[in-house]
């Protein structure tokens, strides 16, 4: 649940915890979740059981290989990363869009084939309740003619039951089809998410054509010459002494 | 009922032909375009619509150009314009261009029903 601005700042102008008091009336609960998070009574062979479950621990180490990879690279300048296309965060945005594109219409075609099917469905259940209707007017013709046989009350049962279950089966395919109605609406989603992404990429665009105008440089001087090392850089910069002494021994 | 539906998606396409079939019209009585030219030029070649469904944002020509385009060549063909513009300006200026409804993205099939049954009777 993400926090209102106010929220957050009353958070922020909340009471000072610098007394250990305070801390500790703020933080009763440590030990217990502390309890909670041990995991010494915890059966492990309960997650051989269960899918796609990956090593956290394994992640973390990932994770911190490539943040100390990305210091590196941020170092060496290697990051951000180089301007190529596939880097390019307009490319990106237009590719994650276009890719939902195709993606909702192929779900669409798999909503679409089950409510074909359910369709044929329903006609062959129709055509299912017109013979049993049929057997219905047969059998209680054939009751009402020969009552002492048995036989045929008993089918006349059975048959009246098949229709009752024929009735069922329609009305939970139209429940099914309403519900297939219902998640092809949901999809519009995708088209109202697919415009905020072209927004998105229709603000960067601006903003690099302001960038590029703001940055653009009229002086014409291409290549000037900048200074490496200035007075109050670091502290390898060299004293009056030590350059007096350095000039002294290429003298010599 | 011939309809024309003019929507840059694919899915949203597929979704208001999904309605207009609930309606009874048959998959042969509506075509589709996924832009305002295209859309043109169906309209200048079959002349035979009854109602056009168009969407607002669309490449080459917007749904805006595409109203008024057609409002110039018919006057009394009903449209619809169906957008995610929910902004009151932007419907004033779709009413002024000429079109007869609009419907806001997202929409429910019973409020596309409503306004496609006023239009028809009306």
């Amino acid at each position: 649940m993400s926090m209102s601005q106010a929220e957050i700042e009353a958070l922020m102008n909340g009471p000072d915890l610098t007394s250990e008091e305070d801390v500790e009336l703020d933080m009763p609960n440590i030990e217990d979740i502390e309890a909670n998070d041990s995991e010494e009574d915890f059966d492990e062979s309960i997650l051989d059981g269960i899918d796609g479950i990956t090593d956290n621990e394994e992640i973390q180490e990932k994770e911190d290989g490539n943040s100390k990879e990305k210091d590196e690279s941020i170092d060496k300048s290697k990051y951000p990363l180089p301007v190529e296309n596939e880097h390019k965060v307009v490319n990106q945005l237009n590719e994650v869009a276009e890719d939902n594109e195709q993606k909702a219409s192929q779900i669409f075609d798999v909503l679409s084939f089950i409510l074909d099917e359910n369709s044929s469905i329903q006609q062959d259940n129709q055509d299912i309740n017109e013979f049993l209707e049929k057997q219905v007017e047969l059998l209680e013709s054939l009751s009402e003619k020969f009552p002492n046989v048995s036989v045929f009350n008993e089918n006349l049962g059975l048959v009246k039951k098949a229709i009752e279950s024929s009735s069922s089966l329609s009305s939970k395919l139209n429940s099914e089809n309403s519900k297939i109605f219902e998640a092809m609406e949901l999809m519009q989603y995708h088209d109202i998410n697919r415009q905020k992404i072209e927004r998105v990429m229709s603000v960067i665009r601006k903003l690099n054509i302001y960038l590029n105008g703001i940055f653009e440089d009229d002086t014409g001087k291409e290549n000037i010459q900048i200074a490496k090392q200035i007075s109050g850089d670091s502290s390898d910069s060299m004293g009056d002494d030590d350059l007096e002494a350095l000039i002294s021994e290429f003298a010599k | 009922m011939r309809i024309l539906i003019v929507d840059d998606s694919t899915t949203m396409r597929r979704i208001i032909g999904n309605v207009v079939q609930q309606l009874g019209v048959a998959k042969d009585d509506f075509d589709e375009a996924e832009d305002g030219v295209v859309a043109w030029e169906l309209f200048q070649k079959n002349n035979n619509y009854d109602v056009v469904l168009t969407d607002w944002n669309m490449p080459n020509m917007n749904g805006l150009e595409l109203v008024k385009t057609i409002r110039n060549a018919n006057k009394t063909i009903p449209i619809v314009m169906i957008t995610t513009e929910g902004g009151k300006g932007e419907v004033i200026t779709a009413l002024k261009a000429g079109v007869n409804n609009y419907i806001v993205k997202p929409f429910s099939a019973e409020v596309l029903k409503e306004k496609l049954d006023g239009l028809v009777k009306g």
